[in-house]
């Protein structure tokens, strides 16, 4: 009985296994569904800012702002890498940390002054088990990121930036494209380089649009406010790639708990007929033995 | 009697997109109405308070900042936050108000920064004493 009783003693802690993946899963879609809708809130913004900006450029006005312009010397950079809380989602952590961490080796070469941000444990983890200095460390973003929070970074790397003590960041991140899509990026956010929307139809300087205060006062605030939108951007689009993951992660756990569950059973049933057929030779044979 | 549509965006969702008949916003230095056939404009917004009027009926948003948008009848407003007055918490606000009336200024920036906390911590107090 040792064996089979063994077997199905496995199995039942599969099938426990099995239960934990499948609910993990379940939380991990209701959450990717919440977190995908105020990513789609947040493009209806970028959408208008971009418009704005359009009819800004439009109206003739010279599209230029510190943020937008890089700096003749890189001296001072910060290298931003978002990372989740918590693992169990597959690839995730691990690809993020090693475009993060290569980009901070490539940046090392180049520029005198380098400081690394964090944002999540799993990576915090990883940075310090492989000795790399980090300066910041962030684990208050859970999967609803708000943009007051994301605020309050976005004022500190532009108050560094116009005082001079940061010349680049740039930030790591899972970025999503669509359920199946997920790509990890790299991306350059200070300087700005160009605004979108701002190549659109230079020619045309009529605008029918009065401005008030003036277009160049509207600027001013234009800049910085698509700077912090696009860093709400990347944290949005790292929380919903993070669901994403870990939903596709559970999935193929429940999957393959599945399966082991279905071997095991055979096994189980075989063992037990092996041992029931044992039993019955034991007693034909005892019988034959008493026939004598 | 032609309508204007408002829509008001925040970067974490669209808070209002409504059919009314006059929108007053905050502008950076004072306030204008809007009423339907304006003119195209672009604005950019203060700290105050945002009134829609339907028939005689009006409702009161506070709004931080941003920019309006008027065009063919529609008034977009992208603001970083948008809340209905009567959600103000007036203890909160005025909380933030001492905290920024104790801040050192000792530079032109610092000085900016605390101005720019005081009109936003004195407009939410103020949109809220209205409201009620």
């Amino acid at each position: 009985m040792a064996k089979a009783r063994a077997l199905d003693k496995r199995r039942k802690s599969i099938r426990n296994i099995r239960k934990i993946t499948r609910t993990m899963e379940l939380i991990a879609t209701a959450r990717f569904k919440k977190a995908m809708d105020r990513a789609h809130a947040a493009t209806a913004y970028t959408k208008r800012i971009t418009r704005l900006v359009a009819d800004l450029a439009n109206s003739g006005l010279e599209v230029k702002h510190p943020l937008l312009e890089g700096r003749e010397q890189t001296q001072r950079a910060v290298l931003l890498v978002l990372s989740a809380n918590r693992g169990l989602c597959g690839g995730y952590n691990s690809n993020v940390q090693r475009a993060g961490f290569t980009r901070f080796a490539e940046l090392q070469a180049q520029v005198s002054e380098l400081s690394m941000e964090i944002s999540g444990k799993r990576g915090l983890a990883a940075a310090k088990f492989r000795g790399l200095p980090i300066s910041e460390s962030f684990t208050h973003f859970e999967d609803k990121p708000s943009f007051q929070q994301v605020e309050v970074l976005a004022n500190r790397y532009l108050d560094g930036y116009t005082a001079g003590t940061l010349d680049r960041l740039d930030v790591a991140y899972m970025r999503f494209e669509n359920v199946s899509r997920q790509f990890v990026t790299v991306e350059t956010l200070l300087p700005l380089g160009a605004l979108e929307g701002v190549e659109t139809q230079q020619g045309a300087t009529q605008s029918q649009y009065e401005f008030l205060p003036s277009a160049g006062s509207i600027l001013e605030e234009v800049v910085p406010t698509s700077f912090k939108v696009k860093l709400f951007k990347c944290f949005l689009d790292a929380a919903v790639s993070e669901q994403v993951a870990r939903m596709v992660a559970m999935k193929a756990a429940t999957k393959s708990a599945g399966d082991r569950i279905r071997q095991l059973s055979m096994q189980y049933n075989r063992a037990r007929q092996s041992q029931i057929t044992g039993e019955i030779m034991e007693i034909i044979g005892g019988v034959e033995v008493l026939k004598k | 009697m032609a309508q204007l549509q408002c829509i008001v965006v925040t970067p974490e969702s669209t808070v209002l997109d409504e059919q009314v008949e006059f929108v007053a916003l905050p502008l950076y230095d004072g306030e204008i109405g809007v009423a339907p056939g304006h003119s195209p404009m672009i604005g950019r917004l203060g700290y105050g308070e945002l009134r829609l009027v339907t028939s005689g009926q009006s409702k009161h948003y506070y709004i931080d900042g941003g920019f309006v948008q008027v065009a063919a009848n529609v008034v977009s407003v992208l603001t970083k936050r948008a809340m209905p007055a009567a959600a103000i918490d007036t203890q909160v606000a005025a909380e933030h108000l001492t905290e920024a009336r104790g801040r050192r200024a000792n530079s032109e920036e610092l000085l900016a920064a605390r101005d720019r906390l005081e009109r936003q911590a004195r407009a939410q107090l103020r949109v809220a004493q209205r409201a009620r």
